[in-house]
């Protein structure tokens, strides 16, 4: 059962159970618990799972390892410590671990220090084990085991695959996962549940799950995240007990009709203000680009003010700048930083009285915890800015802060059922043991993402790995794993597995830089991600010049200099982070209540009132949202909302004001196009943004839009879907990823490892081959749903049409000559993809025709 | 269709009307097995498809010689047990026609097959006027039509990079009539004669006036390739 703990423990009862030593060396230090460690430190002493969210300096991770200190160091007095792991501490990022190990024996080498006063030695001790760790060092640790033992979700995986440390691992008693939010929405945690079972498989008895989250919701799913199926939870909830100083800012009162000048000259205004009135100041941009301009601007501006005093801290930085960035904020020697997410998660950055954030962070879980980043002590107010630069992004950030100061957080998607991390995890538990079908199924569908499994789907991966597809004499080249029909067991097959195993796992895929080139020459480097969204003849900003692109091959894409030329997909789109669903519904809710006071004529008094008591804006910003849906109100007569869907069309293009965030309009407008290039018979251009998306035709005949969106209906979405991305770029990318993951391309594989291109090619013929074997194969099965369900939202876009058919959402249509207010921004995005009716036949015999046209 | 009089393209391969000599060319057996020596788990179809088309292709015609132009088999300066087996195999396949196997640059260890199973191997083939030969480098002795492989052409249109179509090549070669086969391997389409470089020392020049064959449901003529290059850009 999952339980929230609504009442903390009593410092006396949590003493009780104190060792002496650890209550002296606790009672010196601190006097008193903290709220997480009242909730928290007890009920993990009783040995229950608990899920721990408290904001970011709260204490957790002494909170999580006060209990494991505690135990040790009763053992340690009584010379009961073994060699051997007692504590795992897994944080998902490599570069902390450091840190974690050094403030984890802090505490331990206090306590020392005391025992030694009483002439007695504890020797607890603890390491980290990394990607980055050496061999001698894991040598050294087989002789001498740390007894908490820090490491990653992917090291992990790979000590339960190493025969020797396995037995170390036989009696773990707890298990730490720090920062479980960062993991849970992912793959890299969806190993890690299956990790946590094969632990848990190995395990003499069970270990004990501590997890540690930042705010985040849904915390019932988080624990049972934490602990899988069938297992007890005690959730901690401390996240809301900071004071929080929330507000969002307009630079200009009119966002739409001001100069780029003058709205420049304001931002940099307010941010220095806002710089110069506290002590350190971080700034979260949405861009590493703009994390360096506005370094550069401030300091361009205020050369008097600014120089060593502010950085940037970004991904692409270097390691070392960014750790000269980070003791330098702990030393108190930074005015401020501008960071782009790269300071977002991770540990003490010392003294931030003000968090300010450029733009709308998308979603109001991440805006808490980059807020959270100020007033880092407890009882220090959280104190928070968001400066808006746009209405919609206005109209996004008002909500949000609504919500945040209600105390509502969006909820996050949990992958469910990946079967490529699925395969690999198998892979892995064959390599250590034999074990029954049976009873690798169960132990499968223990972690929460695999509750649900089909023993279909399970088989289908395990036939992938033995081979089954296989024709029986080519078999001992594929199959991974054997598995005996008549006794039901599995093993590992070939001699090879145990390496190509330790040199291949993990889920984050190879993603690289795409090399820019003006003909041979290369003029740099953009995010593979990035170029998954262009089309031929985009143009789009680098460094500083404008290009315009032409066609990609392998990891190179062809551009030919476009100075002069607008561009047409702005260069951060593939950084942007999509607005979440949750935020999204507020927005449309708040919409409708706008609408309906337009709608009865309420003064503009009234509705500035009701902004003003609804909201939590500035004077300009109450101004602006007023000016922005009335403009859209006086224009269309029509403000689209939660109950309505409004389909405007303007010049031959179709927009559709559908709020429901990208990951939404990334579904419903490609199955949109999909039905349109079917039915009429045309090619479609779609692009989508989180407010809603366009369609054209490209011939620039009139698409007849309802009638195709009558066509598309709830229950066949996932079929259309399914179709209209059969044949897109992100379907190849994320088979790749796939493929990797399952290990049916080998990265690193007799000594060699192969690029991103490589794996790109190899990928494209595989995929085709597997086809050739079902068009269900089970990797490619897992491609389309990681895009429709992980990248995309199908579920909800499903919802929403069923909203649609109740009529519970009404659809309206709309012509305009110029484009509405709410339009404008949708219409601004620039062309994201095409979506072609021909198959590969057709469209030969139109090109023939066209040429015969041609040469006649 | 005739790309020339007396050759007629049957599907990717050519047929010498008159002497009734099939031509295919560059199958590379054995490619996917390369693939899983990398660690790509490519499974093994090709075999089977390319005697599935090859059946296609005997149903229309009927040779009394089939001369394989080149790269039967894709490992350099070794060979695998599933190239060996799968020579043998296609060999077997054509057991009551006589076979002629022209040396490719992938098939310098073909000499104990071609011995084993009796069939002829040699560096060109002379007749009629006609020469054929891999490509990869030029005999001495030139014929007034020469038929090549080794390229592996394909075509590509703008707007669609992602489909590549396998394509017959047709131009002069110092004045000689030359035909550009494209491969009899169904896993890759080929280099894209439009955008890539080109490798078989035949096509240093001239590249642009040749005409191409486009081989899909059928055979689709499609003119010049500078009036392609000009149509699509």
């Amino acid at each position: 059962m999952i339980k929230f703990k609504d009442k903390p423990n009593k410092d006396e009862e949590i003493f009780k159970v104190f060792n002496p030593l650890v209550k002296e060396w606790f009672k010196e230090k601190f006097k008193e618990f903290s709220e997480p460690q009242r909730f928290g430190v007890l009920d993990i002493h009783n040995n229950k799972n608990t899920l721990i969210s408290a904001p970011t300096g709260s204490g957790k991770t002494l909170t999580s390892t006060l209990t494991i200190i505690n135990e040790l160091t009763t053992l340690a007095e009584n010379n009961l410590l073994e060699n051997k792991v007692y504590c795992i501490y897994i944080n998902p990022l490599k570069s902390l671990s450091r840190d974690i190990e050094v403030n984890l024996n802090k505490p331990i080498q206090e306590i020392q220090k005391i025992a030694e006063k009483q002439n007695k030695e504890l020797k607890i001790k603890i390491a980290s084990r990394t990607g980055d760790t050496t061999t001698y060092q894991k040598q050294k640790m087989l002789k001498e085991t740390p007894h908490i033992l820090i490491t990653t979700p992917e090291s992990l995986s790979l000590l339960l695959t190493t025969k020797k440390f396995r037995e170390k691992l036989k009696d773990v008693r707890y298990v730490v996962i720090d920062e479980i939010h960062a993991l849970a929405e992912n793959k890299r945690g969806t190993h890690l549940s299956l990790s946590l079972e094969r632990l848990e498989k190995l395990s003499n008895e069970s270990p004990t799950r501590i997890g540690l989250s930042a705010s985040i919701a849904p915390l019932d799913k988080i624990a049972k995240f934490l602990v899988g199926t069938d297992r007890d939870c005690i959730i901690s909830d401390v996240q809301f007990n900071k004071k929080m100083d929330l507000k969002v800012l307009s630079p200009v009162p009119d966002l739409i009709n001001t100069t780029h000048e003058e709205m420049n000259n304001n931002l940099y205004d307010m941010l220095n203000d806002s710089i110069q009135n506290h002590k350190t100041t971080l700034i979260f941009t949405n861009t590493r680009a703009a994390t360096e301009r506005l370094v550069h601007n401030l300091k361009e501006r205020y050369p008097e003010k600014y120089n060593d005093n502010i950085g940037a801290h970004h991904g692409s930085l270097s390691k070392t700048h960014r750790h000269d960035i980070e003791d330098r904020l702990r030393k108190g020697e930074l005015k401020a930083v501008v960071s782009s997410t790269s300071l977002e998660l991770g540990i003490d950055i010392g003294y931030i009285d003000l968090v300010i954030c450029l733009g709308s962070p998308k979603s109001i879980a991440r805006t808490l915890q980059r807020f959270g980043r100020s007033g880092h002590k407890l009882h220090e107010t959280v104190k928070g800015r968001i400066i808006v630069l746009g209405r919609d992004d206005l109209v996004e950030c008002s909500v949000m802060l609504k919500n945040i100061i209600e105390r509502k957080i969006d909820r996050i998607h949990i992958p469910e059922n990946a079967l490529d991390v699925l395969a690999q995890q198998i892979y892995g538990i064959a390599i250590s043991d034999i074990t029954p079908i049976k009873e690798l199924f169960e132990l499968v569908k223990k972690a929460y993402p695999y509750r649900n499994l089909t023993y279909t789907n399970f088989k289908e991966v395990m036939d992938y790995l033995s081979g089954e597809h296989i024709s029986l004499e080519d078999r001992h080249v594929y199959a991974k794993i054997w598995h005996d029909e008549e006794t039901g067991m599995v093993g590992k097959r070939g001699m090879m597995a145990r390496i190509i195993y330790m040199t291949n796992i993990g889920t984050i895929p190879d993603e690289s830089a795409v090399k820019v080139k003006v003909g041979e020459q290369v003029v740099g480097t953009i995010d593979e991600a990035f170029l998954e969204k262009l089309k031929k003849g985009d143009v789009f900003v680098l460094g500083g010049d404008r290009y315009m692109f032409k066609y990609a091959r392998g990891m190179a894409a062809s551009v030919q200099p476009a100075a002069g030329m607008s561009p047409t997909v702005p260069s951060w789109y593939s950084e942007t982070l999509p607005l979440s669903f949750d935020l999204a519904s507020e927005i449309q809710k708040f919409r409708r209540l706008m609408k309906e006071h337009f709608e009865n004529k309420s003064s503009k008094e009234e509705i500035l009132e009701f902004i003003d008591k609804y909201l939590y804006v500035d004077e300009r910003g109450k101004i602006a949202l007023y000016e922005y849906f009335n403009h859209q109100y006086k224009f269309t007569k029509q403000i689209p909302n939660e109950n309505q869907l409004l389909i405007e069309h303007f010049n031959g293009q179709i927009v559709f004001h559908s709020l429901y965030g990208r990951r939404i309009n990334d579904v419903l407008s490609r199955a949109m196009a999909y039905v349109i290039s079917k039915v009429q018979n045309r090619d479609v251009e779609i692009s989508i943004n989180d407010n809603g998306f366009y369609l054209t035709g490209k011939e620039g005949k009139k698409i007849q839009v309802l009638r195709a969106f009558k066509l598309l209906k709830s229950k066949e979405l996932d079929a259309v879907a399914r179709n209209a991305i059969e044949s897109s770029e992100i379907l190849k990318r994320r088979f790749r990823h796939c493929a990797a993951r399952s290990l049916m391309i080998l990265r690193n594989y007799k000594g060699k490892t192969k690029n991103v291109g490589r794996q790109q090619v190899s990928s494209m013929i595989l995929m085709a081959a597997v086809r050739r074997i079902s068009n269900e194969f089970v990797i490619l099965k897992e491609a389309r749903r990681e895009v429709l369900e992980d990248l995309m939202d199908i579920d909800n876009a499903i919802k929403i049409l069923k909203k649609i058919e109740d009529g519970e959402i009404k659809v309206k249509e709309i012509n305009t000559r110029i484009p509405s207010p709410f339009a404008f921004n949708i219409l601004m995005q620039g062309r994201m993809d095409m979506l072609r009716m021909e198959d590969r036949v057709e469209f030969l015999r139109k090109m023939h025709a066209l040429i015969l046209e041609e040469i006649k | 269709m005739e790309i020339q009089k007396n050759i007629e393209i049957i599907d990717l391969a050519l047929y010498l009307k008159k002497e009734k000599i099939l031509i295919i060319s560059d199958l590379h057996l054995g490619y996917e097995e390369a693939l899983n020596k990398q660690g790509i788990l490519m499974p093994r179809f090709q075999f089977e498809d390319i005697i599935k088309r090859l059946k296609e292709i005997l149903k229309k015609v009927n040779p009394e010689l089939i001369i394989i132009n080149g790269d039967l088999k894709h490992e350099f300066g070794t060979i695998s047990r599933t190239e060996w087996k799968q020579v043998i195999d296609l060999i077997d396949f054509f057991k009551n026609k006589k076979i002629l196997l022209i040396k490719g640059n992938h098939d310098n260890i073909l000499g104990p097959i071609a011995k084993k199973k009796n069939v002829k191997l040699v560096e060109n083939y002379e007749i009629n006027n006609l020469l054929i030969t891999h490509g990869h480098k030029i005999p001495k002795k030139l014929n007034k039509t020469i038929i090549i492989g080794h390229e592996h052409p394909a075509i590509s249109f703008e707007g669609r990079k992602d489909q590549k179509y396998k394509c017959f090549l047709k131009g002069k070669y110092k004045r000689k009539n030359l035909i550009v086969m494209p491969s009899f391997n169904l896993i890759q389409q080929g280099t894209d004669v439009t955008k890539q470089k080109t490798l078989s020392p035949f096509l240093k020049k001239d590249l642009k006036n040749f005409e191409v064959y486009i081989v899909e449901d059928k055979v689709y003529k499609f003119g010049k390739i500078k009036k392609l290059k000009e149509f699509s850009s």
